[in-house]
């Protein structure tokens, strides 16, 4: 099993940053290389750049702990696989900040590689996109 | 007009494997009448024994620690420093054509350049080149060749090893006669292989460009790297029942066990297959398993290969002086690293600088209308890292400030001069699995000497030492031996004098 965890500050409210993380659809909009995404039930389906289908389980949307899971089922070769991006409020009144962390577990161990870097790139660019959102509004 | 420049690499080639270096099965002859018109360099190195942060090197004129590519997987960013940029200002035109590996190959999000142009049959090309049109070890893959093979001659495209497992482990499914892992008898059509492909590829871009245009081509060829699957057609050339075992396998197990036994805790543990430290490496492979029929077998498969991509130099060569070029073309002859082979028991690669994986061919044939060069050889140390200042030395371009190496020199007394003294090898992987293993060597005054950094492999006390001329086949560590203390030493503080550290995180993008 390997794991692996990236982690970004984003200047912005928790409740903004989890607006665009609760909905499974809106993955299209912050993840580089995912160009396609359709639901079905409890059941997301994403489409890779390369053309590669993609299916996830979505296991939770806690919005009280702020925490969304969701487990690779296929066509990918995963034995297992559980992410966990958890939305962290660690800003005061004055100064909104969130601590957005983006865990993995998964087997086979090579594929950590792969989703690690992806995921690292894509919660960087959730929060260039947050922050500068955040001072067009300011 | 200036000089023109070929610039060709192999992957994963031994010094040995041409005849100019003493190959003896291989028949090299279009590489070997480069070395009889031009510069051999003996003791010609890389910065590290893998192929990203080789060729970065090669592209950059950079050390790892300058370029930041520590580990294959870790991309080169599309703006780094480019010799191809230098050339390109100077106005050449500029084209690398085969393998590049600047940017992640396992790349199912297209997250790198290179890979989304293959995907888009682009031939823009990044890292400084003009153009590229790119091939690996098989016809899988975001890259041209595969596209042309799709779309040319899918039947033949399951005839390659197939390189990934079903855990996208690299695979070490036994084939061949003897069962060696990563060799395969391929039915395709030599002219669909990628050797030629490539050599194909280049002749078609040097004739889109104009008779006096200057430019710069690196034809890059992906083989002998394993998986070794060259056209079932050309295994004739080699039978592998009447090879030699190489010179630095030894046949007594607990002869060859005790030299292992003598060098840092890794080697053993990948010999017995408890540690795999590169990726590339088949995981679930045992080193001990390894029989002498499977290295002959694995042998007479990259001689086959080296005799296909010297055929395919050969039409090239021809090609250009055809193109009335020859004698204005300045032609470079390196790889990025070099191969096991059977070595001490060993295929593949890993932390390992010994010279099997460190010791490159490497042949410089001038400009015969520049430079009338008689044959020479140069046994002081160089790099790869000096090939980008020779391009635009080559190029009458002054190298820019921020490459790190030198042009290459002509003598053994031009070397002496110019302080080319010692060449430094480097290498950090982190396995998924938490395993890590960081080493550091020199090579100097006929001594390597490689130092392991704390690990999970090693305590930061183990490390390398051995004397290139007693002991060419670097089979007696010295390491602990007292006379050599102060020598160590010395070698210890000239490498840290000269070694670029890096405090970049080290964390892959993929696992290749």
């Amino acid at each position: 099993m390997a794991t692996s965890r990236s982690q970004v500050r984003i200047s912005r409210s928790p409740d903004d940053v989890w607006a665009v993380l609760r909905d499974p659809m809106r993955i299209v909009e912050w993840f580089p290389g995912i160009t396609g995404v359709s639901m079905d039930g409890d059941v997301r389906t994403i489409v890779m750049a390369s053309g590669l289908p993609v299916h996830e389980d979505i296991v939770t949307i806690d919005h009280r702990l702020r925490r969304f899971q969701y487990k690779i089922t296929g066509p990918l070769p995963v034995n297992f696989h559980l992410a966990t991006m958890d939305v962290i409020d660690i800003g005061s009144p004055d100064a909104p900040e969130t601590l957005l962390v983006y865990s993995t577990e998964i087997m086979p161990d090579p594929m950590s590689f792969v989703l690690d870097g992806a995921t690292s790139t894509a919660i960087a660019n959730l929060a260039s996109i947050l922050n500068d959102h955040a001072e067009e509004r300011s | 007009m200036g000089r023109k420049i070929l610039f060709i690499t192999t992957d994963q080639m031994r010094y040995d494997a041409i005849g100019a270096n003493g190959g003896r099965v291989a028949r090299t002859p279009v590489i070997d009448s480069l070395a009889a018109n031009g510069i051999s360099y003996d003791r010609a190195q890389p910065t590290n024994v893998v192929c990203m942060p080789s060729r970065a090197t090669m592209v950059t004129g950079q050390n790892v620690g300058t370029h930041g590519v520590w580990m294959n997987g870790v991309p080169l960013p599309e703006q780094s420093a480019s010799v191809a940029r230098v050339l390109g200002e100077a106005g050449y035109r500029t084209a690398l054509i085969g393998k590049s590996h600047f940017e992640p190959l396992l790349d199912p999000f297209l997250r790198f350049g290179e890979n989304k142009h293959a995907m888009l049959g682009e031939t823009t090309g990044s890292h400084g080149f003009e153009f590229m049109e790119l091939a690996t070890h098989g016809a899988a893959g975001f890259n041209h060749y595969a596209q042309w093979m799709q779309k040319n001659h899918p039947e033949a495209m399951g005839g390659f090893f197939q390189v990934l497992d079903r855990e996208l482990e690299v695979s070490g499914v036994p084939g061949g006669d003897t069962g060696a892992p990563q060799i395969k008898v391929n039915p395709i059509d030599p002219e669909w292989y990628h050797t030629d492909w490539v050599a194909r590829q280049t002749m078609s871009w040097l004739d889109s460009i104009g008779t006096d245009d200057d430019w710069f081509c690196w034809m890059s060829f992906p083989d002998p790297h394993h998986p070794w699957d060259p056209p079932a057609s050309e295994m004739h050339r080699v039978n592998w029942r009447e090879l030699d075992l190489p010179e630095n396998y030894v046949e007594d197990r607990a002869a060859r066990e005790a030299i292992i036994d003598a060098k840092p805790r890794h080697w053993r543990k990948w010999y017995d297959g408890e540690l795999v430290s590169n990726y590339e490496a088949p995981a679930k492979w045992v080193p001990a398993t390894l029989t002498p029929d499977q290295i002959r077998e694995v042998n007479a498969y990259a001689h086959v290969e080296n005799e296909l991509i010297d055929e395919a130099i050969g039409r090239v060569l021809a090609y250009i002086e055809a193109k009335g070029w020859g004698d204005d073309v300045d032609i470079v002859f390196t790889t990025d690293h070099g191969e096991f082979q059977g070595d001490f028991g060993f295929l593949f690669k890993g932390p390992y600088h010994v010279d099997a994986l460190a010791r490159l061919p490497l042949i410089w044939r001038p400009a015969p209308s520049a430079v009338q060069q008689d044959p020479e050889r140069v046994s002081k140390p160089v790099g790869l890292l000096d090939l980008a200042p020779t391009f635009c030395a080559i190029a009458g371009v002054t190298p820019p400030a921020w490459m790190e190496g030198k042009p290459l020199p002509v003598t053994d007394a031009d070397a002496d001069a110019r302080g080319f003294e010692r060449s430094l090898v480097e290498w950090d992987s982190c396995q998924p699995d938490g395993t890590d293993v960081h080493c550091r060597t020199i090579v100097r005054d006929n001594l390597v000497c490689t130092m392991y950094r704390p690990g999970t492999m090693h305590d930061g006390t183990e490390g390398e030492l051995y004397d290139l001329i007693a002991d060419p086949l670097q089979r007696v560590n010295l390491w602990d031996d007292p006379s050599r203390q102060g020598i160590k030493a010395d070698l210890l503080a000239d490498l840290f004098d000269n070694l670029v550290e890096s405090t970049m995180e080290l964390r892959p993008q993929a696992p290749v």
